[in-house]
């Protein structure tokens, strides 16, 4: 036999029973032509742009799917940024746009279009100041719509006065969207340092150095870590990295595998996986259960960094080893929501934002699906972004925060949206002021790249 | 019949001190492909490159009579070519599991596992059909 038995049944025991999945196949279009005077024209050219490319995205995915017997969680499109090719539109016309978006996402099938975004680290155009003020209009208008806004990166150092609408912009989607528990914002993301070929939903956008068409596949599988680590039982921390590596190593290439059959499908050239571990509020598709079962008691606890650091680097050394083409994120994401364990430690009060700040420095992204009170004033979620945007310029890396300020509620309520965006317990914020530093406005300088001590 | 590594690795030892300063990777394996056809047998090297037209069959469950029976009926009716079979029995539990070449059948992967569902439900057994490639890609660099 080519295989031994031990592999094989290997194999399907993550497929069946450990929820190793591909959490997304997202094909990135490019709409830099489909720009026209007419907002009607450009509409009617962006609408067939889709469908031209992603009609069969869902269907050939389920062929894969069934073919390899690896299930492919969600299937789904990123485009341009769209202030980059519509940078003359005013923000009635972005809505209009955010509308047919969505049009075409329901179209073709998809849950999710990521895009409606802006990149303004060093300054915003008109355009992109429209974009960003039509933001709470769009999302509260669109259902599968999802946007992100880039306002830092170590090259630029961070455009404060961006930061200041965001907050503004944050508050203002969580009421027009309060009725659903302030759903918009789980939709809305803002990005320092942010990659052009992230596949994950939402803060995906099809980068502008990126070709007219592509396909990027995220793989998920924090369940087929975790029975790896139980399954280690007690060894150091040496020998644990060679369990995680060993395991992601696998799941990296079956990933890459299932990526460039489906871009194979579609006849269009295949991008890169990235390697994340992205948890889901499935039992035991936790990133929580994993630290826990590296040893600290719940996440919160001192040490928890330095469990999540390993981890994550386990992560990417694997994945690089795996696949010549990584891309993305690739790491651990850490929202609260989604993941069944977070929630718990927040429960129990072990884990807070300040903590969870902490280790957003040694993940993959940043401060994620976190729910805060209602009451929350911009500022100070302007301060949140100001001092996750800092970790990430300073660390060279990728940071986001996609917070929730539930509009009416306090701390002891939830939102609750089901499915994979879970639900989140609304955590504590200090109300101290952060508006006298924040509303200075301007732009923090970009860092220095050496003496980094 | 398959090469061990070790025996495969010994044969490259050899080409590549054959060869001395004209070892490059091509030449060396072009040797070892001729030294290995040139054994006889039907020895093989595994081109690890083509995706072939096999699939993984596994099949677990309680033990009783008629599984393997089932299982393979469905397969010959379907014009499925058994390649390599393996089967335990752990405890009350049988454990299965087939390569097949289904290049030659009529239906394909899906009407094969459509099939293969029916008789899992008959038979009370599970069955899974997973194309070749994800475990080469999992477990062979």
């Amino acid at each position: 036999m080519p295989y031994e038995f031990g592999e094989i049944l290997e194999t399907i025991r993550m497929t069946e029973i450990e929820h190793f999945d591909i959490r997304t196949v997202t094909m990135g279009i490019s709409l830099r032509d489909c720009h026209d005077r007419n907002i009607e024209v450009t509409k009617q050219k962006i609408y067939d742009k889709i469908l031209r490319y992603g009609k069969q995205h869902v269907k050939l995915a389920k062929e894969v799917e069934s073919q390899y017997g690896i299930s492919i969680a969600n299937k789904r499109v990123s485009v341009t940024p769209i202030s980059i090719p519509f940078d003359a539109c005013n923000a009635e016309e972005f809505i209009e746009i955010a509308k047919i978006l969505d049009k075409a996402a329901e179209e073709i099938g998809i849950d999710y279009i990521a895009g409606y975004s802006a990149l303004v680290q060093k300054g915003m155009t008109n355009g992109e100041r429209e974009l960003i003020k039509s933001i709470p209009f769009a999302l509260s208008q669109t259902k599968r719509v999802c946007s992100s806004v880039n306002i830092g990166s170590t090259k630029a150092g961070i455009n404060m006065d961006a930061v200041n609408i965001m907050g503004e912009v944050i508050k203002l989607t969580a009421e027009k969207t309060k009725d659903n528990d302030s759903i918009g914002c789980a939709k809305l993301v803002v990005f320092a340092n942010a990659v052009e070929d992230n596949p994950f939903v939402a803060g995906a956008f099809h980068g502008v150095s990126e070709p007219e068409i592509v396909l990027n596949v995220g793989i998920s599988g924090p369940g087929v870590v975790l029975e790896a680590i139980r399954e280690a039982g007690k060894v150091d921390l040496q020998q644990l990295s060679e369990v995680i590596k060993k395991t992601i190593f696998k799941i990296t290439r079956a990933g890459e595998l299932i990526g460039r059959k489906v871009a194979e499908k579609n006849g269009i050239p295949f991008g890169i996986v990235d390697i994340s571990l992205a948890p889901t509020p499935a039992e035991g598709d936790s990133i929580a259960d994993i630290l826990k079962a590296m040893g600290v008691e719940n996440v919160g606890a001192p040490g928890t960094t330095a469990a999540l650091a390993m981890l994550n680097d386990s992560v990417k050394k694997a994945g690089l080893m795996a696949s010549s083409s990584v891309g993305g994120m690739s790491g651990a994401f850490i929202p609260v929501s989604e993941d069944m364990g977070m929630i718990r430690a927040v429960q129990a009060g072990n884990l807070s934002l300040e903590k969870l700040e902490a280790m957003t420095a040694v993940c993959s992204v940043g401060l994620d699906m976190i729910a805060i009170p209602g009451d929350t004033a911009a500022t100070t979620i302007a301060g949140i972004i100001a001092d996750e945007a800092a970790i990430g310029i300073i660390n060279d890396k990728t940071t986001a925060v996609r917070i929730i300020p539930a509009y009416g509620k306090k701390i002891g309520d939830f939102v609750d949206y089901g499915g994979l965006l879970g639900k989140a317990p609304i955590m504590e914020v200090r109300t101290i002021s952060s508006a006298g530093f924040v509303s200075r406005g301007g732009r923090i300088p970009a860092p220095m790249r050496s003496l980094t001590n | 019949m398959k090469l061990s590594e070790e025996e495969i690795r010994e044969i490259t030892f050899e080409a590549i001190s054959e060869l001395g300063d004209k070892a490059t990777p091509e030449a060396v394996k072009e040797l070892v492909r001729r030294r290995v056809e040139s054994m006889g047998g039907d020895y093989k090297l595994e081109k690890n490159d083509v995706s072939t037209g096999r699939v993984i069959l596994t099949s677990f469950g309680l033990n009783h009579p008629g599984i393997v029976a089932g299982v393979t009926k469905a397969l010959g009716d379907a014009n499925c070519d058994i390649q390599d079979l393996s089967q335990k029995i752990l405890g009350d539990f049988f454990t299965m599991i087939m390569v097949v070449d289904i290049s030659a059948s009529q239906k394909d992967l899906k009407e094969i596992q459509e099939e293969m569902n029916k008789i899992a439900e008959l038979l009370k057994i599970k069955i899974y059909l997973q194309h070749e490639d994800v475990f080469r890609y999992m477990h062979r660099i």
